[in-house]
């Protein structure tokens, strides 16, 4: 599994590597000491895992990751954050506290090697401007809570002017991206514009009713209803047809 | 509550001795001084006492001074027109009994005794009870304005201990991780960082009772500071002392250099990908001691005047000098963010 370490302090990643030696199964491809040199690390290498420290100069860990198209793995190694690890503890993400103890990181490693054999990642042929695949992570943050998603879980898209509402599970935080902008790099054997405000999973579609003007209402898992747009409603019922 | 009581009766004796002296100089005065004047005083004054006795005894019992202040007054009225009918009922039975009545009295019905009376005794009684809840009011916002200001020095004492407590767990973490490191990379380094960390935090742990410490003595904390967090930034982080030697016995606030020192690592250098230069200045200006830490950064619009590091460091100038102290947070030039503290030199 490739890896990438990111932290400011060279001290804080040559340990890190130290530690990392006892595990074969991790190979340190690359070290960054701030966010930039971060995301161009990650578009060359494309590691399977980052090892990120939150406080770094410039942008922060979080920053670096809502710029990041699809998320790698990420074990956060923070020394001390208040505000962090509040955010780590409402949704579990796993994470490391510096000094790094040698048995939490043989867990961690552990962990992730148990989701990798579950859902293998496919290696992407062209890495760039490739559509997102169901099984690829974004990370979402808003206000105090940060997630990592799959894209196999959000069940609606929705516009809220330059933002787009993310719904998954209970939660519907908001991403600075367009719809048009999300459009071009979802599925679409999975993602569906049902009208100008919203795009739908069509996996996560519990009932479909007619409407007005021969379009069609939609009734998603999470009991939102998405209304199809006249035009989509011809194109819908296309792609579900044989 | 004893000497309380005991000032109490002293009121009543000196009070009522007054009204006595008074009313002889009058009657002296006018030739009315006899026997039977006498004596209608004295039963007067006994039972004034026991009645206003009594009416003390009230007011304590249904707790009057504790209610609200227009309770207060309408009791008190209440109170003082009761009494003064008691008295005034009294008093003519007394008199009636010991044929002390004067020819005015039997002039008139027992209503009209009653009406005559009852004013007078009103009157001595109105003037009893105003000074009786004056002094007890004044004594109560008094008793609560100290109250008030012992509370303020608690805070301030309290604020002055965390102060001195306060230090930046990210930082003691980071230090230990970076130890960590060095124990292979270069053990020397790694013992002399455990020394200085170990320095760090005993003099965060000492809650002295001092306002002051020596200038050197503040410095020694900060060398010890700024040589962990070059440990960690490396060649990020530059370090310049500029002091003069004779600032250094100079008394200046515990932990107070090490604030600002710590806001300029926090907010300066570890915002800077490339890093900069943390200065200290110690010197004589204008009759001030001015004591000063330079950063490469940008100061961000406002200051955030919330901020543990600022609002701390201006409370603590102000509990310690008033307005004699200086404090400065500003852009020197387009590199540089200082933070100057002026001293009155005693």
């Amino acid at each position: 599994m490739k890896a990438v370490i990111i932290d400011d302090e060279r001290l804080a990643r040559t340990e890190l590597k130290k530690l990392l030696q006892d595990f074969p199964e991790i190979e340190v491809v690359d070290e960054a000491a701030n966010a930039e040199e971060g995301i161009a690390k990650i578009d060359s290498l494309q590691p399977d895992l980052i090892f990120l420290d939150i406080q770094m100069p410039g942008k922060t860990g979080f920053d670096m990751l809502r710029e990041l198209d699809r998320a790698p793995h990420v074990i956060f190694t923070t020394a001390y954050d208040e505000y962090a690890l509040k955010a780590f503890e409402v949704n579990a993400l796993d994470y490391l506290l510096k000094p790094v103890e040698p048995k939490r990181l043989a867990d961690a490693i552990q962990k992730l090697g148990a989701v990798e054999t579950k859902e293998p990642r496919i290696i992407q042929e062209n890495i760039n401007n490739s559509i997102l695949s169901e099984n690829d992570q974004v990370f979402v943050k808003d206000g105090e809570r940060c997630w990592f998603v799959k894209l196999s879980e959000i069940r609606l898209f929705e516009s809220v002017g330059n933002y787009a509402k993310v719904f998954f599970g209970p939660n519907k935080p908001l991403i600075l991206k367009s719809l048009n902008a999300l459009e071009e790099r979802l599925d679409q054997k999975m993602f569906f514009r049902a009208n100008r405000k919203h795009i739908i999973n069509l996996r996560l579609i519990e009932k479909i009713e007619p409407y007005f003007n021969g379009g069609l209402l939609l009734e998603l898992k999470g009991g939102e209803k998405i209304e199809v747009s006249r035009r989509q409603t011809v194109k819908f019922k296309e792609m579900m047809s044989l | 509550m004893n000497s309380n009581y005991t000032k109490y009766w002293l009121y009543q004796a000196g009070g009522w001795g007054a009204f006595a002296l008074i009313n002889i100089f009058f009657a002296v005065t006018f030739d009315r001084l006899n026997m039977e004047y006498v004596t209608r005083m004295f039963i007067f004054i006994v039972l004034g006492i026991a009645i206003t006795h009594g009416v003390r005894w009230l007011v304590h019992r249904i707790d009057l001074l504790l209610k609200p202040l227009n309770q207060q007054v309408v009791g008190f009225i209440f109170l003082t027109l009761l009494a003064g009918i008691l008295l005034a009922t009294i008093e003519i039975g007394v008199f009636h009994m010991v044929n002390l009545e004067t020819k005015e009295m039997t002039d008139l019905s027992f209503f009209g005794q009653l009406v005559a009376f009852g004013f007078n005794s009103f009157v001595y009684l109105f003037i009893w009870n105003c000074i009786y809840f004056i002094h007890h009011y004044v004594d109560k916002t008094r008793k609560q304005q100290l109250d008030t200001l012992k509370l303020e020095s608690l805070v301030k004492e309290l604020e002055l201990k965390t102060i001195k407590a306060h230090i930046n767990p990210h930082f003691i973490f980071n230090s230990l991780n970076g130890i960590r490191a060095l124990v292979v990379e270069n053990p020397e380094r790694a013992r002399k960082a455990i020394t200085e960390l170990s320095n760090i935090l005993r003099s965060s742990m000492q809650t002295e009772k001092s306002e002051s410490v020596t200038l050197e003595r503040e410095l020694n904390i900060v060398k010890d500071y700024l040589a962990l967090e070059n440990m960690r930034f490396e060649d990020r982080l530059k370090i310049v002392y500029t002091v003069d030697e004779d600032t250094l016995d100079l008394p200046v606030p515990p932990m107070m250099l090490q604030t600002l020192v710590e806001n300029a690592i926090k907010h300066g250098i570890s915002k800077q990908v490339s890093g900069g230069v943390v200065k200290i200045i110690s010197d004589f200006k204008n009759g001030y001691h001015e004591l000063a830490v330079q950063n490469t950064g940008k100061l961000n619009g406002k200051a955030n005047k919330e901020g543990f590091g600022l609002s701390s460091t201006l409370n603590r100038l102000n509990i310690l000098f008033g307005d004699k102290a200086k404090f400065e947070l500003k852009q020197v030039d387009a590199q540089l963010v200082e933070a100057k503290v002026q001293f009155p030199l005693q």
